[in-house]
């Protein structure tokens, strides 16, 4: 009868770890590799879903030709951002709207991304005079004026990463 | 669509190139209404949410209804986003929270995190032998996914998320931290027992 050799153990048992880990990897790279099926096929209608679905916003009060109307103050900040970003070296990283209790817009404020070394002062200016044609577009006559509109234009940051400002 | 000049995007951590934009950019411009914007932010994350969730719940339409609400949320939630974790951790955070609800509403008596799940683990153990038994079958690869399935049954939804944002999403134990709501140091804790679970059921796999 051979004798039991407690080293025979040890290695089985080191073998067996091995392998495991061997496995659980395999098996952890199979999980990575698995793209979920189903989320090509759900993907547009949950974007479309979600998109459509109500953002808590406040009305801002126009005017035109027909009369009053309303627009969300999430679409005035939507369209001020486009124009803002389209001034060269500025981003918009925030923008806050307040209304009156009539909720003709009082204040607008803008906080923007600079691009390093870009004159800040005229590009205040410029994303000023930007904002408020986009605002007199947007609201008729009810887009407050120049000098009534208490626009503040905060430099937020400044980058010179052209992913983020150009 | 809108109109302007796109910024070339800063990528995440695994998109980092020249053209990419990155998370944060996406995050401030849908915030501020940018449709586009978000549609990119989730067309780079939404596999990763629908895989995460899928995982916690075992059913396709429970994912979809969850990663829908994850999106609506934060779709709703981005312009106050302050960008306190990375715009990917923040998912992930709105993810787990929307299958927790999920499992809470479908299953009354899901267990609060860190507890046991409601596995029958002989059940389980069954499974995994069967699995096991189909090796014949070209399926192999098929069948060893289905068994690391069933092992992260055997843990709680917490150690499960651990594992799944750890090993898979590769996420920092900070991170995991911030969507798990616990310390770094009881994430390491976890993904040890969760391992050392996965290592115990996948044991007899050849």
């Amino acid at each position: 009868m051979s004798e039991h050799d407690p080293a025979d153990d040890q290695a089985e048992h080191e073998a067996i770890q091995s392998r495991t880990r061997d496995t659980v990897a395999r098996a952890t790279h199979l999980m990575r590799q698995h793209t979920a099926a189903g989320w090509s096929a759900i993907e547009d209608r949950i974007l479309t879903r979600a998109l459509n679905a109500f953002r808590p916003s406040a009305p801002v009060r126009g005017r035109h030709d027909g009369g009053d109307f309303f627009v969300a103050s999430d679409v005035v900040v939507a369209r001020l951002r486009r124009v803002i970003d389209d001034v060269p070296e500025a981003a918009a990283e925030r923008i806050t709207c307040s209304t009156d209790d009539n909720d003709v817009l009082d204040s607008v404020t803008v906080q923007l991304i600079a691009a390093y070394g870009a004159p800040l002062l005229q590009l205040a200016e410029r994303v000023h005079a930007v904002a408020r044609d986009c605002l007199e577009d947007l609201l008729g006559v009810l887009a407050p004026a120049a000098e009534q509109i208490h626009t503040h234009v905060h430099i937020g940051d400044v980058s010179n990463d052209p992913r983020i400002v150009t | 669509m809108h109109g302007e000049r796109r910024r070339s995007p800063r990528g995440t951590s695994d998109l980092d190139g020249p053209s990419v934009v990155p998370d944060e950019v996406l995050a401030r411009q849908a915030g501020l209404g940018d449709k586009e914007a978000f549609a990119q932010l989730v067309a780079r994350h939404g596999p990763s949410l629908y895989g995460y969730v899928f995982r916690l719940l075992h059913d396709a339409a429970d994912a979809e209804d969850c990663v829908q609400e994850t999106v609506l949320a934060a779709w709703q939630g981005l312009p106050s986003f302050r960008g306190d974790s990375s715009v990917r951790t923040w998912l992930f955070v709105l993810a787990r929270h929307e299958a927790q609800k999920h499992l809470r509403r479908i299953r009354p008596s899901f267990p609060a995190s860190g507890s046991r799940p409601a596995v029958n683990l002989d059940q389980v153990a069954q499974e995994v032998r069967d699995l096991h038994a189909d090796t014949a079958a070209e399926a192999v690869e098929v069948a060893l996914l289905a068994a690391l399935d069933v092992a992260l049954r055997l843990v709680p939804e917490r150690q499960r998320s651990v594992w799944i944002l750890r090993e898979i999403e590769h996420l920092s134990y900070a991170e995991i931290a911030t969507v798990v709501g616990i310390t770094p140091a009881a994430v390491r804790g976890l993904l040890q027992r969760v391992r050392a679970t996965v290592a115990a059921t996948l044991q007899d796999w050849r």
